[in-house]
């Protein structure tokens, strides 16, 4: 029987093949390759200067590769204007036309691809609708508030029904209470219209409330791709670790190296860790162990623990407490130790001395650098 | 409020010039309600005469002339320092951004009456534009463009174009590149990106500009002097007429208080029709 070619199941929305970019003599993206699934909230993520934000205009098409391919929906767009390539994006600054009245700037879209009039005004109020906007349609976007104005930039680039939605960082002008609900309102008009959605931050942790998959970029490469659990659980090297999340980085000695897990040795402590990254070393080899503040367990100080110390600062979050910790033998810097519900305020006062140890499971140990 | 203690120091030699600029416009204006005294210098007594014969067909047109030469010589302005502007802004190598930038700037370094010159030997009848047209056989005789208003409205244009591309540029420079990203993410080619978002959020620097290039005009003197050659009077050529060659100061100044308020006028109104632009928040 002779095969039947068939579309390709799961054909990447977006597709980066070794794309690397320079400017001048930076290199800013380093053979990047990655594959946007279709529906996918897909979130670029790492500090300034990290290739984040040129990835995300490669894939608009404001900046042109210098080598490898970029595609959408299986079609080659290296050499596609950015008008052709039937995108949404948001901007960081919401780059709402000042011009024009919010039922201008939403149609702007819709009059670029000739949509007759009728048609236009009721996609228009659809989206408006979507985004509860309902009734400004003849405002000017410099006499909405800033939640507002987003709201506007999300319905231009949702009434084009884009191929792709790009958002370049368009939390970062909002106040946190209002951040938080537009984050949750825009995942779930993204989850409603099955909409592939590519997300730069520098924020992890909007990466990790927000997305489905992250992407964490350092110096021009993808440094850990996986869902927000495994890049929180499971970093794969030190700067992903201490990038995501509140980490504490120890010092320790391994002891031994099985085939799917580690010991290694913290002051009188055995911790047990997945032994992927430390294959190569020899026992007794220095390791950095990377610790979450809430994988801490702060006890009396005559009870048997991992390190001693004493309390240097709390912090009081309400919901938990930080405990700030000096641990001379342990470690160089202090340690960061959450403890959850707030009686730790009390339990463990300023100066107090305490033993700390780790709860199994969830640590992530590397080569010492 | 705070106390300001520099604010006295520095604003007191602002104010002293003030005053003297004063005073000299006091005397202007005094000077116009003076009658003419032929045959002498010192002016006669109080009279409205002079302003009453500003309405004589004969000065009118000056008046006329001048507002038309300025209004025209604003829009060519315009239209060439417009593409210009936008190179300026838009170039990103940094060696022909400057190159153009002192191409733009030079003829504010020449003086006007070199300048003015260099204009005689192009727009002569033995000048460049005539002899290649000449060579080429495209016209019989020279055209006629020295001592004409094409002509004049032509070196002003050269004069006036530096003000207008930096006041343009500065616009420009101004609007933010995501709103021509956004609208090119939403399926405007270059045309449409220009037609419906930079042009209109660059209006504002557009009537900056015309205005000062008409005001920048409206006292031109040596340009319409030499190239216009008696034909082709501006206010500022009327003023020199009447006052260093008949010698009729109080006329002069009325000419020159009413060329003034002419200014201040078309200026606000200008300012008027452009109100709507102003409510553009570019930020």
């Amino acid at each position: 029987m002779q095969a039947i070619p068939t579309i390709e199941q799961n054909e990447a929305a977006v597709r980066f093949d070794a794309v690397t970019k320079r400017f001048d003599d930076v290199v800013a993206l380093n053979a990047v390759s990655l594959d946007v699934q279709t529906g996918e909230f897909l979130t670029l993520l790492g500090p300034s200067g990290c290739g984040k934000t040129t990835l995300l205009k490669l894939a608009a098409g404001f900046l042109g590769p210098d080598a490898g391919a970029i595609s959408i929906n299986g079609r080659r767009v290296n050499e596609l204007p950015t008008y052709q390539r039937g995108i949404g994006m948001m901007f960081q600054n919401y780059a709402l036309f000042p011009h024009m009245s919010v039922a201008d700037n939403v149609a702007y879209g819709l009059k670029t691809r000739r949509v007759p009039k009728p048609e236009r005004q009721q996609r228009v109020a659809e989206v408006l609708a979507l985004v509860k906007l309902t009734g400004m349609e003849r405002r000017m976007p410099r006499q909405l508030s800033g939640g507002q104005q987003q709201r506007v930039a999300l319905a231009r680039a949702l009434v084009i029904n884009p191929t792709v939605l790009l958002l370049d960082e368009p939390f970062s002008a909002l106040d946190k209470s209002l951040r938080t609900s537009m984050q949750v309102e825009l995942r779930e008009i993204q989850r409603k219209l099955g909409l592939t959605t590519i997300f730069v931050t520098h924020d992890q942790s909007e990466a990790l409330s927000l997305s489905d998959r992250v992407a964490v970029m350092s110096e021009g490469r993808i440094r850990q791709l996986g869902s927000p659990v495994d890049v929180y659980r499971a970093p794969t090297d030190q700067f992903v670790a201490t990038f995501v999340g509140d980490n504490n980085k120890l010092r320790g000695r391994l002891l031994s190296v099985g085939d799917s897990d580690a010991v290694i040795e913290l002051g009188s402590a055995q911790i047990k860790v997945p032994s992927e990254r430390l294959a190569k070393l020899e026992k007794s080899a220095p390791v950095d162990l990377f610790v979450r503040p809430e994988q801490f367990c702060v006890v009396s100080a005559n009870e048997p623990s991992a390190m001693t110390g004493h309390v240097v600062a709390q912090i009081y979050q309400g919901g938990h407490v930080d405990l700030q910790i000096e641990c001379p033998g342990a470690s160089r810097d202090r340690l960061l130790v959450r403890s959850a519900g707030d009686q730790a305020v009390v339990r463990w006062p300023m100066g107090a001395t305490v033993g700390v140890s780790i709860q199994p499971g969830g640590c992530a140990a590397f080569p010492a650098e | 409020m705070t106390e300001r203690p520099f604010l006295r120091t520095f604003t007191t030699p602002a104010a002293l010039c003030a005053l003297g600029f004063a005073a000299a416009m006091a005397a202007v204006l005094q000077y116009s309600l003076r009658a003419y005294v032929p045959g002498s210098l010192d002016p006669g007594g109080f009279t409205l005469a002079n302003f009453a014969d500003l309405l004589k067909p004969l000065y009118a047109r000056v008046f006329f002339d001048t507002v038309v030469i300025c209004a025209v010589t604003a829009v060519a302005t315009l239209i060439v320092g417009y593409p210009l502007a936008y190179a300026l802004v838009h170039i990103e190598q940094p060696i022909l951004k400057s190159t153009l930038l002192v191409i733009v700037v030079t003829p504010l370094f020449l003086g006007e009456v070199v300048r003015t010159y260099s204009w005689i030997i192009v727009l002569g009848n033995n000048g460049f534009i005539n002899s290649i047209l000449l060579s080429l056989g495209l016209v019989e005789k020279p055209l006629q463009l020295m001592f004409t208003s094409f002509g004049v409205v032509v070196a002003l244009v050269h004069v006036t174009l530096p003000v207008m591309v930096i006041m343009l540029a500065a616009g420009l420079s101004h609007i933010d590149r995501d709103y021509a990203r956004a609208a090119e993410s939403l399926g405007a080619g270059p045309i449409r990106v220009f037609l419906t978002v930079t042009l209109p959020l660059s209006m504002p620097g557009v009537v900056a500009g015309t205005t000062t290039a008409f005001a920048w005009t409206f006292s031109a003197f040596a340009t319409p002097q030499l190239i216009g050659g008696g034909r082709v009077n501006m206010i500022s050529n009327l003023v020199y007429q009447l006052g260093f060659a008949s010698f009729n100061f109080p006329f002069a100044a009325t000419l020159c208080v009413a060329g003034l308020a002419l200014t201040a006028v078309v200026l606000g109104l200008l300012q008027i029709a452009a109100r709507p632009l102003q409510k553009i928040k570019v930020h």
